[in-house]
């Protein structure tokens, strides 16, 4: 495998990614997790498997604080394999010098597009006596995200050259949470270019929070994880915030045969749905890659020309 | 009030290898207040290390051990002090500092200082205050995000909250929760619309 890789910093020219998030296409993203050491090659894989199919692959930053490959080099590595990226950013592990000298960093690299979170605390992975730095929040980080754009540092020093994001943020998709609102519109108002919700199950639930955030205008990205099984949807019910498998998807999965299989069915079924519902998906696999092409087709999304 | 709470003592006792004459000296604030400083405890704490084979010569507890005005005092209160080899220290990180920096002999410390809160209706409180030295507690109905919410997220809370538990510690309440709680209480839900800069750490 080539691990040749080509830096494209075309200043001028916005992503391929942002300018489908501007049309009224279908957007497809996916996670891809980097590798815990040094060694890409599965991830290439994964990636390669559904790359036809796929707008921009969405890079996980030490996600639930598993301590792994840098996104800002997985990213890299993925584009020099051709494909477009999101960075996902997290102020968990960096001060301000740290977040913005990455995110120049990223740019320079090709990689405009980055995804903002808060990141799962220390505690909840692998090296939990990390010191937790969330120097910035994300509402700061994306305001910090203006202010290079505008061609300054957060403290006001003149940068020599800006960079020009797709600025990402996420969300829970529960209506009628106040606080989750609130925080949604307050990184709506710091001008972003899209939306990635926490994977949506119930697609009636999920028209209700589109509804009630239809004054916000920005793009959002439904997250999907495709169910394996009735135990890991009750296990997400019980620990993942703001995800909820209602009872009547439990029952399908614990009757089916092959959960499986059941599990992308249903995962096809709501992407037709969430067509007509939003500007796109993001698709979190978890291991499950070999099967999207599958889900892909089950689901009417075509091949990219 | 420093939210202290006691060493477990065989990590006391650990750092005993040669100790000497040891003097355990409380102090008469908070750590009386929380039970992990005050007479009681120096008392027992004494008797743990004789127990333990250690030689104490004394036991005391300062009026405060955070403002002890001068060696003089301290000495004024607890001659022992000076026949001493060792000082156990039974208050929080600042009561200590202060005694090291008037007596010239070894000293160890038997709590942890865990926070600044406060004890009030019966309930020991953590983490009231992270001591930034720009108070904006008014603009969170007087919950401190800095403080509370193990983030310190200014801007609102976190996915990572259930039912309104802390994603950290789900005995804990999310702190954005009783943000939202208090603001309402006193009609001020206004102030959730507002977003706040960075914190300036060079004050």
């Amino acid at each position: 495998m080539s691990l040749k890789t080509n830096v494209t910093y075309y200043p001028s020219m916005p992503s391929a990614f942002k300018e489908k998030l501007l049309s009224d296409e279908f957007v497809i993203t996916s996670e891809i997790s980097p590798p815990k050491g040094v060694d890409v090659s599965s991830a290439f894989e994964e990636a390669g498997l559904v790359r036809d199919y796929v707008d921009a692959f969405n890079v996980t930053d030490n996600q639930r604080a598993v301590m792994r490959m840098s996104p800002l080099a997985m990213g890299h590595l993925l584009k020099g394999q051709g494909l477009d990226v999101v960075m996902q950013f997290t102020c968990r592990d960096r001060n301000r010098l740290a977040l913005q000298s990455d995110l120049l960093g990223a740019y320079a690299m090709g990689m405009e597009n980055v995804c903002i979170m808060s990141g799962d605390y220390p505690t909840k992975g692998d090296n939990p006596g990390a010191k937790p730095v969330y120097d910035l929040d994300s509402v700061q980080l994306l305001g910090a995200m203006n202010r290079l754009e505008e061609g300054y540092d957060i403290a006001g020093n003149p940068l020599e050259s800006a960079p020009s994001f797709t600025k990402g943020a996420v969300c829970n998709t529960e209506p009628g949470k106040p606080l989750q609102l609130m925080k949604l519109e307050k990184k709506a108002r710091m001008g972003i270019d899209f939306f990635q919700t926490q994977a949506v199950y119930d697609i009636g639930l999920f028209e209700t929070f589109m509804d009630s955030i239809s004054h916000v205008e920005v793009p959002v990205l439904a997250g999907l994880i495709p169910l394996k099984s009735a135990h890991m949807a009750r296990f997400m019910n019980e620990k993942i915030p703001g995800i909820h498998v209602g009872d009547e998807l439990i029952a399908r999965m614990e009757s089916s045969t092959d959960p499986a299989e059941e599990g992308l069915l249903i995962c096809a079924e709501q992407i037709r749905e969430l067509k007509k519902v939003c500007r796109g998906i993001h698709l979190m696999p978890i291991g499950h890659y070999r099967h999207i092409t599958a889900l892909f087709e089950m689901a009417g999304l075509y091949e990219k020309n | 009030m420093i939210i202290s709470s006691s060493k477990p003592f065989e990590e006391i006792l650990e750092n005993l290898d040669d100790p000497g004459k040891i003097f355990v000296l409380g102090c008469g604030v908070c750590a009386t207040k929380l039970h992990v400083g005050g007479e009681p405890e120096v008392e027992a704490m004494c008797r743990k290390l004789r127990n333990a084979g250690k030689e104490v010569i004394g036991g005391g507890v300062a009026k405060a051990a955070c403002s002890i005005k001068s060696k003089e005092s301290l000495l004024e209160n607890d001659p022992a002090i000076e026949k001493a080899d060792t000082i156990i220290v039974m208050s929080c990180g600042s009561g200590l500092s202060v005694v090291s920096s008037l007596v010239d002999v070894p000293m160890h410390p038997a709590t942890n200082t865990d926070s600044l809160g406060g004890y009030s209706e019966g309930h020991v409180r953590k983490d009231l205050c992270a001591m930034c030295g720009s108070c904006i507690a008014d603009f969170f109905g007087g919950v401190c995000p800095t403080a509370r919410c193990p983030k310190g997220l200014m801007n609102g809370p976190c996915g990572g909250a259930m039912e309104g538990k802390c994603e950290v510690d789900p005995d804990r309440d999310c702190a954005w929760e009783l943000i939202y709680l208090r603001l309402k209480e006193i009609g001020r839900l206004d102030l959730l619309e507002k977003i706040f800069e960075p914190k300036e750490y060079d004050g």
